[in-house]
């Protein structure tokens, strides 16, 4: 259902660079995993890899067991970081069925 | 006897269809965006909960006045028709709600990022501070949107 929020941002990627601002998503999975997310959701922004959710935990949106397997995953989360580098804006989605309105 | 086709319509059963009916629909309403979608998870579950009161409602009469009230049968059938679905989208709704609750450890208006450096999907390690300052295919960006997601889809 995450996958929602991604398709989301595709959808809106023009509105985001027009407003100078560039997504980029992260999550746990493989760079191999998230080519084959890309290629087959045709996904054109950046998609990161944490798969030993250490930028996760640095984050601290560690979601232990929250995956398959009892897999560690990342909690839904968003941050708007400004070209200081400061965080302008955070949002922890609270339901996994809530996709953001871009 | 009673004459069958006299009997009156028993509308909380109707009312409950169409709010059975209205629930499974507003389930779409997760992969549109709109203002105000984060209270779609809320709203299916009011339309399973209030459906299953009129069932059992619309259940009641029909029981109580077999003669006044239709509906004994398909009473029973549509009451634990609504029940089932109300049940999943209880387990439904606990289920996507069964996150970490936001940590105030996390990085918070006003403060700075954390840097960080990540594979991307070419194998390339990109860097926060990379990512800020444009790269050679992309202009420097006024900011970065972080986009944290579960993975695994």
């Amino acid at each position: 259902m995450c996958n929602l929020e991604l398709r989301g941002i595709e959808k809106h990627l023009a509105e985001f660079q027009a407003a100078g601002v560039r997504p980029v998503a992260i999550s746990v999975d493989t760079p191999e995993q998230s080519r084959d997310l890309c290629k087959k959701a045709g996904y054109t922004f950046s998609l990161l890899s944490d798969p030993n959710t250490e930028v996760i935990r640095r984050y601290h949106l560690l979601h232990t067991g929250g995956g398959p397997d009892g897999h560690d995953i990342s909690r839904p989360a968003e941050f708007l970081v400004d070209s200081n580098g400061v965080v302008r804006w955070a949002n922890f989605t609270e339901d996994v069925r809530v996709s953001r309105a871009c | 006897m009673a004459d069958l086709t006299q009997r009156r319509r028993n509308w909380p059963l109707w009312a409950g269809v169409l709010l059975l009916a209205a629930g499974l629909l507003s389930n779409a309403l997760f992969f549109v965006s709109f203002p105000g979608q984060q209270f779609a998870p809320w709203l299916n579950l009011a339309l399973f909960v209030a459906s299953a009161i009129f069932f059992i409602a619309g259940l009641r009469r029909a029981i109580a006045q077999p003669q006044v009230y239709r509906g004994k049968i398909a009473g029973w059938i549509f009451t634990v028709i609504s029940v089932l679905l109300l049940a999943f989208t209880v387990f439904v709704f606990y289920i996507s709600r069964a996150l970490p609750a936001a940590s105030a450890a996390s990085p918070q208006v006003g403060q700075k990022a954390p840097e960080f450096a990540l594979a991307d999907t070419n194998g390339q390690t990109v860097s926060l501070t990379q990512l800020l300052a444009g790269s050679n295919s992309a202009a420097r960006p006024k900011a970065v949107l972080l986009v944290f997601y579960r993975g695994y889809w």
